[in-house]
């Protein structure tokens, strides 16, 4: 069997080679040609965007499985639609095609050919024996028919348009039907998979948010908006097209093999041989789909981050008169994006191109033989048993159309199977760089059994913490420090001197590398994320407004904004003036960024924002650099009052608010170097705190 | 395996708290207009079709940007419907004339007369002979236009929104034919797409980097992304709908008739006379549901860019968003938007789907009367059950066509919104709009003078007024005042950023509307209060302002900002990568990198806004040195709070609610009594001698 099959193969080939020889070098010299300039094209540009190659995704078998399996609980809450879509779907498709199969008999046969109708057939049209055949009439039946007039095989014309009006009564129902059902169909399979990709999508921000600054200042923004938006939606696919479409196919593949399988063995045999090279050629073109299809995603994504990183920073370009330059990084970040698109498909064409051409040349040769059967009437291998419902024994016109047919299933099978797989190649990467965000795991995270927050809060302490950014570069190497309830500490120190990296300790954004951070002496480790979070509040340096009211952007990340707290605390900081003037007041929508204002006033509804939280421990950093004198004075007398029970850290560089602090802590070199009131820390000879304030007094004094 | 499935669904729970019904809002209200977002710019999107039709041919007229490659996949495309006018009747050749052997004569069998000389090439020759000759002709077809195979195209999977089936709107080409020709039409038509595409980016991105300063605060970056990426794409399905569609249907058209008059001439006739009717009847019927089919495209495309706001901004801002325990916050409105989104693109469906049924209904007479007519044709012997078949086929056929070109409208118009929102920001001005000058600035060399400059922004409030000022070089000159005093309208006005409502701004006495505005900026650089760093190279960073720069005077630049004991210390010093809008860094190095940044320039006249604010007073005293030095044969304008800073001024500027109070120097001022910045002074140093 083996031998014969070789010996098919090889004939053919050299049959082939005989015949298209040049043309088929040069075909497959410049496909191998092209196909490697793109591999490489795709490497260089994915080696080039993704600093780790191992994120490239890999996609074997094993993932496979692993993707579809972890899309499942995203699947899950939509189970019973989905099960229903697909039962439904299915039986549906039944209904039509059985009632269609009815309809046709009686519509061509029965009706246009002229005969008498099934007795089932009769009783769906309502009507009487005359129409139905003798064979299924009792004698006595039949003996009526006759005597009505009606005997006979065929149907009067008056009856034929009878069962003709009433079939179009049927199909106007059927109609109906079909209308309500296609609209219907239509919309729910919609809202089942967009409440699967739905899911996907928050699963991913949630976890994005959760994710350590330490991956956020390393990833691109339009990169999780890539992921989040493209990638993502993968999700809806892969039921449909990696599973149940592809099982249809089969089941259109096998029957295609059984017809040709009982027509001639020959036929599937040389059939089946086609697929050896059609395997051959997409093995050695996967690889190389795959990563154009990496490259696609990347570069894309590419594109996003750089749009967004534009738009997100249009002042630097304006300022910078650099327009052209931003424009000429669009331009090569577009093509590029563009080109991979290009790619992936281009890819993709040429290998089911090669392959069409197996399937084709197969198909024509076959044809060409099978005509040749026909004209000779040569004997098919139609088994005899079959012969009973089919009239094939030997080739004729109908054997001809039907194995015409059964080969191009088998074949064109074969080649949109192919065309598939490239499709799922670029499928399970977009899923795989979905996947990867759920795949991060935070590396600050609640303990398994986290403490409850101590209440009252009493002190904070740092006690001999490290913390690095990078490793070889240590932000803080030893700090050392406690601030008490109903104090205010000062923490000062040179730009860059950790100050800041200091309080995001504090707030949990990071772990330190050694050490502790302690509230009433329990590691912050142990307490719940959310619960710290919730009882420090924090004015930062950056003025981060967000988009949306002026309330929404005091009360942030508050369950429930109480409108009179966030007043009380927007008079705290000074901010309720200039608010009251806004055109709605508390309700006025800020622009982008909350760019609308001037950046005094962002600061003080940054103070606000703070305030409104009520925090036991309250982090103010520079939290009047953007107010002049006036404004602050006020702001800080207001805070301190305010702030009388808590502990209330300060970072700043202004000498005037340093010394109102009850404590205060020189930062340097990652380490406390000094702490102690203004008056203590200025009694040291030649103390850092000392310099420090001379510092700014010889800037006074050299004017005054 | 089992094991494995059962911890990977064990671990993930999904979050279904929002899921996409959206149980406030009822189907209908989805409907209704004037829905809106958080955009704050485009509000009014309402169309009427007279304008819905103009956007339409406004966007067809992009066509000159491809013409060629749009000529070459029209002739492409229309070429190849030769040959399968010719090999689709093999199929007959070889059933009647080879497989049934019936003599072939070239005018007496039932062929079109195109075929003629080719069935006279193979009349008389021996079946299998004839066959040969086919094969022959497959076989050269299969690998030309790929005969036997079908079409080109390569779609990859897209999702159950908009956004992501915009690539393979751009890149997934098609061509009817297979093979060499295929693939060479194929490339043609991604190719085309990409460069319209590509090019409508390319000036909506031009148009949108380019917004005057009065707006970009309004520009939403989510909403800037979705309109350049998503909406764009439309703009060349919005041309081929008005070319391809209707050409290629008149073709088709054309060819039916001309092959089914050798059929059935006298049926035909009437069939096609009354499916005709079929075109009036779609057409009415699409009139009123196309507004709304433009209503929801617009609102679902809003709806998704007001998903992919939330997004960026939560990416942007993650630092503050986690310090202030927004996460779930920012979550939930994530997951309302992304819910409200997905039920908008879904209820675009519904006119969909009652346009169809109504379609569908209205050509139900015509169906059931030609099913009748015909049946009674062949219940009376007139016509075979053959006829019947093929007339119904071509029933159908036909019928799709002319529903389809009755369509052809209303098809536009999904496209039509799409091509509003890109539009809407093509038209919106920008800075070189209003500023029309064309004067080449020479070297400013003198000084900038205010004379009368009043400001007034576009909504009502007034920044400046009357101000009167002079401002000339080599000297640092401070502006000084509360908060919201006008300061930076002030300063505004320098590069045009902001356009005086009245009065002159003049350098060197030219008037700065007069100014060509890439002369102008290109010798001023401006330094914002917030520190606008792109995550790149700190060294990439800095060749935005100045592409020239040599190593050399990045080191002078970055040094003068005190920025090199920081950057000494980075583990690929200049050539370190930056994280997210430089937040890897402590604000003071952002501030003095943005400071660098400025410098790097060279320009004429700098201006910093609030240099200083969160440096520590030994950068600070090196930096205002700095200043000073830079100063020579300059003019350097600070915008500061800082006492220590703004002494060491030249001149000092005191604004007060939009007006100048007092111009000076600190000695001259501080001698006024009762002046205010007396007062302000006074009011720092008493607090600093108070504690």
């Amino acid at each position: 069997m083996l031998d014969f099959f070789v010996a098919v193969i090889t004939a053919l080939k050299g049959l082939f080679r005989r015949l298209f020889g040049e043309q088929w070098t040069a075909l497959t010299a410049y496909t191998n040609r092209k196909l490697s300039e793109l591999d490489d094209w795709a490497r260089q540009e994915t080696a080039r965007s993704l600093s780790d190659l191992d994120e490239v995704p890999e996609v074997t078998f094993k993932r496979m499985v692993s993707v579809i399996v972890r899309s499942y609980p995203f699947m899950r809450p939509m189970l019973f639609h989905i099960v229903n879509i697909f039962v439904v779907g299915f039986l549906l498709t039944f209904l039509f095609t059985f009632t269609g199969a009815i309809a046709s008999d009686m519509w061509d046969n029965k009706m246009l050919v002229n005969d008498k109708l099934q007795p089932a057939q009769s009783v769906v049209i309502l009507v009487d024996d005359t129409y139905v055949k003798s064979e299924y009439l009792s004698d006595e039946e039949n003996a009526a028919v006759e005597e009505a007039g009606f005997a006979g095989e065929d149907l009067t014309a008056e009856q034929r348009r009878t069962v003709r009006n009433r079939m179009l009564v049927w199909f106007f129902i059927g109609e109906v039907f079909g209308i309500v059902l296609l609209g219907f169909y239509s919309y729910y399979p919609s809202w089942v998979w967009q409440n699967v990709n739905h899911y996907l999508r928050v699963a991913m921000v949630e976890r994005l948010e959760h994710l350590s600054l330490s991956f956020h200042h390393s990833n691109r923004a339009g990169d999780a908006i890539y992921r989040i938006y493209q990638d993502s939606s993968m999700v809806v696919n892969v039921l449909q097209e990696v599973i149940i479409g592809p099982l249809e196919d089969m089941r259109g593949l096998f029957i295609g093999i059984l017809f040709l399988l009982a027509f001639d063995p020959m036929l599937l045999l040389v059939c089946l041989a086609s697929f050896v090279p059609m395997t051959i050629l997409t093995v050695k073109g996967t690889p190389i789909i795959r990563r154009l299809a990496v490259a696609n995603r990347v570069l894309n994504s590419d594109f996003t981050s750089r749009l967004q990183e534009t738009f997100a920073a249009i002042k630097i370009f304006k300022a910078n008169a650099a327009e052209q330059i931003a424009f000429d990084r669009f331009e090569v970040d577009s093509q590029k994006a563009l080109d991979a698109a290009l790619y992936i498909r281009f890819g993709m064409i040429l290998l089911s191109m090669l392959v069409g051409i197996i399937g084709g040349l197969t198909v024509i040769g076959l044809e060409y033989l099978v005509v040749e059967w026909t004209v000779y009437e040569r004997a098919t291998h139609v088994p005899s048993w079959l012969l009973v419902i089919v009239g094939y024994q030997v080739w004729n016109l109908a054997a001809y159309r039907n194995a015409e047919g059964r080969m191009n299933q088998v074949t064109g099978g074969a080649r949109g199977f192919v065309r598939l797989w490239c499709m799922w190649q670029d499928l399970f990467i977009g899923l795989e760089r979905a996947f990867y965000f759920l795949d991060l795991k935070p590396t600050v995270f609640d303990a398994a059994d986290p403490t409850e927050f101590p209440k009252p809060v009493m002190s904070v302490a740092w006690r001999d913490v490290h913390y690095a950014y990078e490793e070889d570069n240590p932000v803080l190497e030893g700090v050392n420090l406690q601030a008490d309830a109903g104090t205010i500490t000062a923490i000062v120190g040179n730009t860059g001197s950790g100050k800041s990296t200091l309080m995001t300790l504090l707030l949990r954004l990071y772990d330190p590398t050694s050490g502790t951070v302690t509230i009433n002496d329990v590691d912050l480790r142990a307490l719940r994320i959310d619960d710290i979070r919730a009882n420090v509040a924090i004015a930062m340096q950056k003025n981060v407004l967000f988009t949306g009211k002026v309330r929404d952007n005091i009360g942030f990340g508050m369950t429930r904004i109480d409108d009179e707290a966030v007043r009380r605390a927007a008079e705290i900081a000074c901010a309720d003036e200039f608010i009251t003037e806004l055109e709605d007041g508390y309700h006025t929508e800020l622009g982008d960024r909350g760019s609308k204002l001037s950046s005094g006033q962002r600061q003080r509804l940054t103070i606000a924002r703070a305030i409104v939280r009520d925090t036991p421990i309250l982090i103010l950093d520079e939290p009047t650099a953007s107010l002049d004198a006036r404004t602050e004075h006020r702001v800080l007398q207001n805070l301190s009052e305010w702030g009388r029970e808590k502990v209330v850290f300060l970072i700043t560089h202004r000498l005037s608010t340093i010394r109102n602090a009850d404590n205060i802590a020189f930062l340097e070199d990652g380490r406390i170097v000094e702490t102690g009131s203004h008056e203590d820390l200025m009694s040291v000879p030649d103390g850092r705190y000392r310099r420090f304030v001379e510092a700014e007094e010889i800037g006074l004094a050299e004017s005054t | 395996m089992i094991k494995f499935m059962r911890a990977v669904i064990a671990r993930r729970r999904v979050n279904r708290d929002v899921d996409t019904t959206q149980k406030d809002h009822s189907i209908l209200s989805g409907f209704k207009a004037g829905a809106q977002f958080d955009d704050q710019l485009d509000t009014e999107h309402e169309l009427t079709h007279g304008e819905a039709m103009l956007i339409v041919l406004r966007g067809a007229y992009y066509v000159r940007y491809v013409w060629k490659l749009f000529l070459a996949k029209w002739l492409l495309g229309t070429a190849i419907i030769v040959p399968g006018l010719f090999i689709g009747w093999f199929w007959k050749i070889i059933t009647d004339h080879i497989i049934l052997q019936q003599p072939l004569v070239a005018d007496e069998v039932n062929f079109p007369p195109h075929m003629n000389w080719l069935l006279r090439m193979l009349e008389g020759r021996d079946p299998m002979e004839i066959m040969v000759i086919l094969t022959t002709v497959y076989v050269i077809g299969l690998f030309l236009i790929g005969t036997r195979v079908g079409g080109t195209g390569a779609g990859l999977f897209g999702g159950r929104d908009t956004a992501s089936n915009a690539e393979n709107q751009i890149s997934s080409g098609g061509s009817s034919a297979g093979g060499l020709w295929g693939i060479v039409e194929w490339w043609v038509d991604v190719r085309v797409t990409q460069r319209f595409v590509n090019a409508m980016r390319g000036n909506l991105f031009r148009r949108l980097i380019r917004s005057p300063m009065t707006t970009i605060d309004d520009h939403r970056v989510g909403d800037s992304l979705y309109r350049t990426l998503y909406d764009t794409p439309m703009v060349y399905t919005c041309l081929t709908e008005i070319t391809f569609s209707p050409f290629y249907t008149f073709v088709g058209l054309g060819l039916t008739f001309y092959q089914l008059w050798w059929t059935y001439a006298d049926v035909s006739i009437q069939l096609i006379l009354l499916l005709a009717l079929m075109l009036p009847i779609t057409m009415i019927t699409t009139i009123a549901p196309s507004r709304w089919i433009r209503r929801l495209s617009q609102n679902a495309r809003a709806a998704s860019a007001a998903t992919t706001n939330a997004l960026e901004q939560t990416m942007n801002n993650i630092t503050a968003v986690q310090s202030l325990g927004g996460m779930k916050q920012e979550k939930e409105n994530f997951a309302k938007r992304s819910a409200h989104a997905f039920w908008r693109t879904r209820i675009q469906m519904f006119p969909w789907v009652g346009v169809g049924v109504i379609i569908e209904i209205a050509g139900w007479p015509i169906g059931f009367y030609l099913s009748w007519h015909v049946t009674n044709l062949v219940i009376d012997g007139q016509l075979t059950v053959g006829d019947f078949a093929a007339l119904f086929g071509m029933y159908m056929g036909l019928r799709g066509t002319f529903i389809g070109l009755g369509r052809l409208w209303l098809n536009i118009q999904d496209q039509a919104a799409a091509a509003r929102r890109v539009f809407r920001f093509l038209d919106a001005p920008i800075d070189e709009d209003a500023h029309r000058g064309e004067l080449e600035l020479p070297p400013i060399e003198h000084d900038v003078a205010f004379e009368n400059v009043s400001y007034t922004y576009p909504n009502g409030t007034q920044a400046l007024k009357q101000v009167n000022l002079s401002l000339p070089f080599n000297q640092v000159i401070a502006f000084v005042g509360p908060t919201g005093s006008g300061k930076t309208s002030l300063a505004y006005l320098i590069p045009a950023f902001l356009k005086a409502s009245e009065g002159q701004v003049r350098v060197d006495g030219h008037d700065v509307i007069e100014a060509d505005l890439t002369s102008l900026r290109d010798q001023i650089a401006y330094i914002f209060q917030e520190h606008l760093l792109l995550s790149e190279s700190i060294r990439s960073n800095l060749l935005i302002a100045n592409p020239a720069a040599t190593d050399a005077q990045l080191t002078e630049a970055l040094t003068t900002a005190g920025c090199m004991e920081f950057i000494e210390q980075l583990p690929h010093g200049i050539d370190t990568v930056l994280g997210r809008s430089g937040d890897t860094l402590s604000v003071g190095q952002q501030q003095r990198l943005s400071i660098a940044r400025g410098l790097i320039r060279d320009a004429k006249i700098l201006i910093l806004d609030e240099p200083t604010a969160a440096l520590d007073p030994q950068t600070e005293n090196l930096l205002v040195d700095s200043l000073r030095t830079a100063s020579k044969g300059r003019l350097v304008v600070v915008i500061a709070h800082r006492l220590s800073t703004i002494r060491q001024a030249d001149h000092i500027v005191f604004l007060e609610e939009g007006q100048v109070r007092e111009v000076g120097s600190h000695d001259e001022l501080m001698q006024r009594t009762d002046g205010p910045y007396q007062e302000f002074v006074h009011l720092q140093s008493s607090e600093a001698a108070t504690a």
